[in-house]
């Protein structure tokens, strides 16, 4: 498994470089009349979705809402772990509710109980294969990286940590905050990423030496972790969204996100619910959000587009960007093979 | 003979006629609370001792769910974490609303309708507002902490909210207002000459309190101690709020995260620990039952109609008016001022001078504007509306076969008061399961949340019916009668006018406490019957804390002034208490 599978990263930054002349050209019609038709008379979507809702959810929504007066976009924001919580409760009991799901461990979690539909979705021709499933499971919506991030009142410049090892620095004890959810974006991703980085004898002498830091664990999403640096709660925290900083930086907050390399970066993977109970307004969603215009909207929040054609608005979040940095990929194979192993590791030595 | 005869008859046979017609009204009332009442209680039991299988399918018997829950390594530790947790919020609880209700209502100490004003905001507002703003002012960069680390020049704050001592603290102030409600009754009605009398016989103030008003009031005090302490070891919004990202658990949050944060959700665990958990509530509401009924043992106001008289603290009053003022500032106070602060900032901000620049109303601007909220609050009046309405339909036939002592009465006033035993977790995860198996569409709709509201609030509601028809004297329907009404008829033309602030105060009290209703909604409620607490707890969760600040105080300044007409409705029909 090698950190520097940069091959996502690469697509969409040569995808970025090729929006010129072509990239308008492509207003080709995605969706049929048939599935517009269907989907409006189901006359509504549920989106069970990961994203932050002020921040890009109602962006998004609001945007389909436009295009498609006639249907309604209900969403319930909640992390990878939760939203998968719900639909494999909804599956079992045969009472789904659901339509769409996204989420960077949604797809992995509901996966193996069958809750998920196979939808090939039209817009995604446009993506590279690393960024689809071949059997149309899911297909990437966003990407995300990851890393720590200071509160710049707290911290002074030539305090700031540069490298994983500088955390192990007794200063820090008790001063950092993680998310604990069961995601790859989390602290059971930032365990991962140190035992792909130093192997796994070297990775759990880190994860020692980490552990007696005493990192406060958080059980809701990493936007209420990032608040508590901004806040001054903590002047430190671990596993951030990069974007989340710099979209709370734009509005004047005190808080600067670090190139501790490689960051852990993943895809957020949308996808059809099985049996929900609109599944053409589903597949519409979908599509709207796949396709060019969609992902211009998500772009438009500061998230990192998957879309090749959509340029990402902060262009230094990508490491591709004017600031390039290595990454440690959390791809969905790498995901299901071990985040049970991190999880279990995560509640062993921080619970 | 002939004549008394005839006279005798009519009335008899309308006498028959009214048995048969109120034994009939008792039965279908009796089938519909049955139905409503015993379906959650029998699933957790039933639950609690089958087998689940993989695929969801419930058969064979195992007494493993409870084997689990004795062998569980964290049972002692959450045992006495709740423990803990209840006794000494009560005992803040207590002490900080208890203090205030005597001050208020029998002592001359100033800016009494501060404490009046605090008391009716509270009612309407959902406690997951207060406990955010709580967390925000005794967070780590706090203002308490922050003039902490100003002092001591050191990064380390003093205290950390996000643990058991925050939330007794957060719980006990919660608790506050409504003890100073319950408690401001019982002192209105003690006699001030005891007091007086001490005085004029030399006892100092302070002596007079521990002697005299203290002494009467302890049979109340216990009774509402008990009652605290059992609302607080059925607590669910600070447990999962303050103690669950602090790693504190209690008995709730141990049954919420068996079901919302397992894969998939372990019914079976979690109905072995709900029927423990009802069993120990049964048996304190049992004791407080025995409590209660000596509550009015030194009760001494007398048929005279006098007004007591108000005692002089003299030279200590400054003690009155600061404790007053004190507690307005941090019951409402503060809160308010630290929802405002979060509203306007675009960003999570400690409290600086810095910061009033980077005021805006943007998060106002789009909690008014948008779908979503407006959404949220429909879904929430509605849902408080029917099941008030619901609830005290119900509650106005029970209430009244008990209190007239008519056949089945007292078989329904009992039905209907079980639902008292269920903490609201236990009610939502019985209801999770019942209609997840009913085969009509109600799992996800709103109405899933107005049934379970109705049964958890019916015992609410009954108090106020039952009280207020026991008021109406029996002449009224007897005259009724011997006119030739039947029992129905005297009811809808008698006793329902008559009851009818009674029934006003319940509703009103019902929409109330199910419009900030979490545990129950957090488990029912799907994504197209979201409701405002439930929406709240998202908001919290996902680090929306400026929308939040701003839907919050909108949302509590419409519901303080429902709770304002529920006070002045209760006011008027004479019980000012919740009771």
């Amino acid at each position: 498994m090698d950190r520097r599978q940069v091959t996502w990263g690469l697509a969409a930054a040569a995808a970025t470089a090729a929006v010129g002349p072509f990239g308008l050209s492509r207003a080709r019609a995605a969706v049929s009349a048939d599935l517009v038709a269907a989907a409006e008379k189901e006359g509504k979507v549920v989106w069970y979705t990961t994203m932050i809702v002020n921040q890009a959810v109602r962006p998004i929504a609001d945007a389909f809402m436009k295009k498609y007066p006639k249907i309604k976009v209900e969403f319930t924001r909640a992390g990878s772990g939760d939203t998968a919580l719900k639909i494999i409760n909804e599956h079992q009991a045969g009472r789904m509710m659901g339509d769409v799901f996204d989420g960077t461990a949604t797809f992995s979690s509901i996966m193996p109980a069958g809750a998920v539909q196979t939808y090939k979705a039209a817009e995604s021709s446009a993506y590279p294969d690393e960024l689809k499933d071949p059997d149309g499971y899911w297909t990437a919506l966003n990407l995300y990286f990851l890393t720590a991030a200071y509160n710049t009142n707290l911290v002074k410049p030539d305090q700031v940590p540069k490298s994983y090892d500088d955390l192990l620095n007794p200063k820090w004890k008790g001063q950092m905050v993680w998310s604990t959810v069961p995601e790859p974006v989390a602290a059971p991703g930032f365990l991962g990423n140190m035992l792909l980085l130093k192997g796994d004898k070297g990775g759990m002498e880190y994860i020692d030496k980490l552990a007696a830091q005493k990192v406060t664990n958080m059980s809701s999403s990493q936007r209420t972790v990032l608040d508590r640096v901004i806040v001054g709660d903590f002047p430190l925290g671990l596993m951030v969204f990069n974007h989340h900083v710099d979209i709370s930086k734009a509005k004047g907050a005190p808080i600067e996100w670090l190139h501790m390399e490689p960051l852990v970066s993943a895809a957020s993977l949308v996808g059809l619910i099985k049996d929900g109970p609109n599944p053409n307004a589903g597949k519409l969603l979908i599509e709207y959000m796949l396709s060019e215009e969609g992902q211009k909207v998500l772009a438009s929040t500061s998230y990192l587009p998957a879309h090749p054609k959509v340029p990402a608005t902060i262009p230094t979040l990508l490491p591709t960007g004017p600031k390039p940095f290595k990454y440690t990929m959390m791809s969905p194979k790498i995901v299901d093979a071990n985040l049970k192993t991190w999880i279990k590791l995560l509640n062993e030595k921080f619970g | 003979m002939e004549a008394r005869l005839s006279v005798l008859t009519p009335s008899a046979t309308v006498e028959r006629k009214g048995i048969s017609q109120t034994s009939l009204l008792a039965l279908i009332i009796g089938v519909i609370i049955a139905v409503l009442v015993l379906p959650p209680a029998i699933i957790l039991v039933v639950r609690s001792v089958a087998i689940t299988s993989a695929d969801a399918t419930v058969g064979g018997f195992t007494l493993e769910h409870f084997a689990r829950f004795i062998r569980n390594p964290e049972l002692l530790h959450t045992l006495s974490n709740s423990l803990i947790f209840a006794v000494c919020s009560t005992i803040i609880g207590l002490l900080f609303g208890g203090s205030l209700a005597w001050l208020v209502e029998r002592t001359n100490t100033r800016f009494k309708g501060l404490a009046y004003v605090t008391t009716i905001i509270s009612m309407g507002t959902p406690y997951i507002l207060y406990v955010s703003a709580w967390l925000f002012l005794l967070g780590r960069s706090g203002p308490f902490n922050d003039l902490y680390r100003q002092i001591t020049g050191g990064f380390r704050p003093l205290f950390d909210p996000y643990s058991l001592g925050g939330m007794i603290l957060i719980e006990g102030f919660l608790w506050s207002p409504l003890v100073f409600l319950l408690m401001s009754s019982t002192f209105r009605a003690a006699n001030a000459e005891m007091e007086e009398a001490a005085r004029m016989s030399g006892a100092t103030v302070f002596r007079t309190i521990w002697t005299i008003s203290i002494k009467m009031a302890k049979p109340s005090i216990l009774a509402l101690a008990l009652f605290v302490f059992i609302r607080a070891i059925e607590a669910f919004e600070v447990p999962v709020l303050v103690g669950m990202p602090g790693k504190v658990n209690v008995l709730t949050t141990e049954v919420y995260q068996s079901i919302k944060e397992t894969i998939p959700p372990d019914l079976g665990y979690a109905s072995a620990y709900s029927v423990v958990l009802l069993a120990v509530v049964a048996v304190l509401l049992h004791f407080y039952g025995r409590l209660s009924r000596n509550a009015g043992r030194y009760s001494t106001v007398t048929g005279k109609g006098y007004r007591p008289r108000q005692f002089d603290l003299g030279g200590y009053r400054w003690i009155g008016d600061f404790l007053v003022l004190f507690n307005f500032c941090i019951v409402l106070l503060l809160p308010l001022l630290a929802l405002l602060w979060l509203s306007l900032l675009p960003y999570m901000r400690a409290v600086s001078f810095a910061a009033i620049g980077n005021f805006s109303l943007h998060n106002y601007a789009v909690v008014l504007t948008s779908d979503y909220y407006r959404t949220l609050a429909m879904n929430t009046l509605t849902v408080g509306a029917v099941a008030a309405t619901l609830g005290m339909i119900l509650s106005f036939f029970v209430g009244w076969l008990s209190a007239r002592r008519r056949p089945g009465g007292q078989i329904l006033d009992q039905l209907a008061t079980v639902p008292l035993v269920f903490p609201g977790v236990v009610m939502g995860v019985a209801f999770l399961m019942i209609l997840l198996n009913v085969p009509l569409p109600i799992y996800g709709t709103i109405w899933a949340l107005i049934i379970a509201y109705v049964v958890r609030y019916l015992p609410y509601g009954l108090r106020y019916t039952y009280t207020g028809v026991l008021q109406i004297h029996k002449e009224l329907e007897e005259a009724a009668g011997a006119s030739g009404a039947t029992p129905l008829q005297a009811l809808r033309r008698i006793i329902a006018p008559l009851l009818s602030p009674a029934i006003i105060s319940g509703w009103l009290f019902i929409f109330l406490i199910a419009t900030k209703e979490l545990a129950v909604a957090v488990l029912l409620a799907g994504p197209s019957s979201q409701v405002v607490a439930v929406g709240m707890y998202d908001l919290w969760v996902n680090g929306q804390g400026g929308e939040l600040a701003a839907f919050g105080l909108i949302w509590a300044t419409i519901m303080a002034l429902v709770a304002s007409i529920f006070y002045f409705v209760a006011e008027k029909s004479g019980r000012g208490g919740l009771r």
